[in-house]
């Protein structure tokens, strides 16, 4: 098997939170592949967002890497400590895209300025050489008119146009990895197919590897190539795509797929999964996610799961894989959803 | 500006295609500052209208001042004829509307009027002149002083934000807004002096006695700049783009300097000239305190001497300074934030 580009693991992430410690993430592990396209789900809180900013050294000031390692490059990230170690990864090997594009540029200045910065902070073009770049840059994330684009201020972007500008930033550096948090969460639904184009083509255009963050499930059919299913810090399912949408083995991710509103059948309300995520700050005893389970099995509340292999690509953290576990079958919706997925598949 | 209208113009040329890339790339350009100077000339305008109107306000005002003002200390002395006759040869028993009319054409003409009391048929101009440079050196101390530090104070708290330095720093700004400003001028003036040993009153021959006068006089400007950009950086460190900007590689100080401080600004922008002007213009308190000769002093004398038109014509620079710097303000506004759309007019709030 080849070598992750990067690889997570056994991760805990703490915060400290009005003299309280929560733990965002417990124990994740996580391998990314070069120029794969990763998508991260899972609901709010999950500690998706929180795994992705400490690749970079973007958690908030009150939080801390606590234990485990992020190997990237023969380096350990976990280790990294202050901003100077941190600028030479953050931005330059690995960017961020933003949910937002309405704020995430600043007002004042104009769009040219705000790409050429980093443009000129990360290669050794300088003035009108990095200018040119930026217009380049802006011409190949669809920005038609570049050179007059580049004199304007966001606020005469569209908000489609902005999350291409964004891009651009990101992009500015030829990164090996791009991690897009929700990258069309705020974009109408139009434009979002078009960012996710756009996030596509530059992905073979530069040998890109990205993850995307997101709980929409139909961008991640759209998309990914492997998913991770996070729930309360840790990674509880992971594999490649067909395989967590017609294989899934976690009752989380059944929930999951469940709730799908494409599953749903006419008349009858929609799936939603029942109860709360867990409280962060008290030590999760077993499986995190037992006490919403209707499968869940005495053990889950005692041990926590291990990994269990289901292929050399996916695993999932459940005691259903235990061979001791009584065979439990999938809910029905997740039956047809193989026959569905093969289904739009034709129709498109 | 009517970018349809101008389509069709082009559209209906003989040259036939029209060339939209630089049709539009005109608008991009222009859209921002060449609209500046109709902005300018529309806010001008107000500008002179408030002028105006606070010219009528003041004048109407003093009006309404007791007429002893006008007879000094001669009030007693005189029979009521007398006294009628000197505000007969003043204009003063003519009709209100007469009497406006003549100040508007005195203050046409560069007349300010004579002092009555103060300096007696000694012309106002004459007398406010030589403060002028006095209150003028003074302010631009105290100017740079409060600007400096307080910028400083500022930036150093807001970099430090939730830490020591930056409790300190609002601990002083509290106690400068809370504690009225006697109180701790009193202080200054009884321990500071002797402490120092910098001579209390002022002097123009010993360099030494302007310390303490542009020290006190900075104190509060230091206080209020340092809360205003604390404020504003905060409250732009906060925001989404800053997020972006670390994220992009860019390290802390530079996002602080080249992003944070500088958009910082331009909230301040607006309120700095007018601030800045006042100072320049002589603070009342400091220069009666520290018996400074300059403007801010002459207007507590000439209010306690009831010297009337030496009071209108002090109010009145004032005044105009005011609304000289609100009118600056504006346009170093619309200069800085390109969101400000100088097509409608009021459209800089």
């Amino acid at each position: 098997m080849e070598q992750p580009l990067l690889s997570v693991s056994d991760l805990y992430i703490k915060f400290s939170l009005r003299g309280r410690v929560l733990t965002a993430i417990r124990g994740a592990s996580l391998d990314l592949y070069a120029g794969e396209t990763l998508a991260i789900v899972g609901e709010s809180g999950s500690g998706k967002t929180v795994l992705t900013k400490s690749f970079v050294g973007m958690l908030d000031a009150n939080g801390w890497v606590d234990a485990g390692f992020i190997r990237f490059a023969g380096q350990d990230l976990a280790k990294y400590r202050g901003d100077g170690q941190w600028r030479t990864i953050r931005g330059k090997k690995i960017a961020m895209v933003f949910q937002d594009p309405m704020t995430a540029l600043n007002p004042l200045r104009t769009v040219g300025l705000q790409i050429k910065e980093t443009v000129e902070l990360h290669t050794p073009l300088r003035g009108m050489a990095a200018k040119n770049r930026a217009i380049e840059l802006l011409a190949q994330v669809g920005i038609a008119q570049p050179e007059q684009r580049y004199h304007q201020y966001p606020h005469e972007f569209s908000g489609g146009m902005r999350q291409r500008v964004v891009i651009a930033i990101a992009m500015s550096c030829s990164p090996q990895i791009l991690i897009c948090d929700e990258p069309t969460t705020a974009l109408d639904v139009t434009i979002q197919a078009q960012i996710l184009d756009l996030i596509r083509q530059l992905q073979a255009e530069y040998n890109l590897t990205v993850i995307y963050i997101t709980h929409d499930l139909g961008v991640v059919a759209n998309v990914a190539s492997r998913v991770a299913v996070m729930y309360a810090g840790e990674i509880v399912e992971c594999g490649q795509s067909r395989e967590i949408f017609y294989n899934a083995q976690h009752p989380y991710t059944w929930a999951l797929l469940s709730s799908l509103p494409q599953l749903g059948i006419k008349g009858q309300p929609l799936f939603s999964i029942q109860g709360t995520p867990p409280n962060l700050f008290a030590e999760i005893k077993g499986d995190a996610y037992a006490p919403r389970n209707p499968y869940a099995l005495e053990i889950d509340f005692v041990k926590r799961p291990p990994c269990f292999q289901v292929s050399p690509t996916h695993y999932a953290r459940t005691w259903l894989l235990d061979e001791r576990a009584p065979r439990i079958d999938p809910p029905e919706a997740i039956k047809h959803l193989r026959a569905k997925f093969v289904e739009g598949a034709a129709c498109r | 500006m009517r970018p349809r209208r101008s389509g069709r113009v082009i559209a209906l040329s003989p040259s036939g295609r029209p060339d939209s890339n630089n049709r539009e790339r005109g608008i991009y350009i222009r859209s921002h500052i060449g609209a500046l100077p109709t902005y300018i000339l529309k806010k001008s305008l107000g500008a002179l209208i408030t002028v105006f109107f606070v010219i009528t306000v003041v004048f109407l005002l003093m009006r309404l001042m007791p007429i002893e003002g006008y007879f000094g200390d001669d009030f007693d002395r005189l029979a009521p004829v007398q006294r009628e006759a000197i505000l007969q040869k003043m204009g003063l028993l003519d009709p209100w509307y007469i009497q406006l009319s003549n100040f508007y054409q005195d203050l046409a003409r560069g007349d300010l009027g004579t002092s009555i009391i103060f300096r007696p048929n000694v012309p106002v101009a004459e007398i406010i002149a030589p403060k002028v440079p006095y209150s003028l050196k003074f302010g631009l101390a105290a100017m740079a002083l409060s600007l400096s530090l307080g910028l400083l104070l500022g930036i150093f708290q807001a970099r430090e934000k939730g830490k020591w330095p930056d409790a300190l720093g609002t601990s002083y700004v509290i106690f400068i807004n809370a504690v009225p400003a006697a109180v701790y001028f009193l202080f200054i003036q009884l321990y500071l002096t002797q402490l120092s040993g910098l001579p209390i009153l002022y002097s123009s021959a010993r360099p030494l006695s302007w310390i303490l006068p542009a020290v006190s006089m900075s104190l509060g400007g230091i206080a209020g700049y340092a809360m205003w950009i604390r404020r504003f950086m905060v409250d732009e460190l906060n925001k989404d783009y800053i997020k972006l900007a670390r994220a992009k590689g860019l390290s802390n100080t530079r996002v602080m300097f080249s992003h944070v401080l500088r958009n910082a600004f331009v909230p301040m922008v607006q309120h700095l000239p007018t601030t800045l002007l006042m100072t320049i213009a002589g603070s009342i308190f400091i220069e009666s305190l520290y018996s400074i000769p300059g403007m801010g002093g002459l207007l507590i004398d000439a209010i306690s001497r009831q010297d009337n038109p030496l009071v209108q014509a002090l109010v009145l620079i004032y005044s105009t300074i005011g609304v000289f710097g609100l009118f600056i303000g504006d346009i170093l506004m619309a200069i800085t934030d390109p969101r400000i759309k100088l097509e409608k007019a009021g459209g800089a709030r």
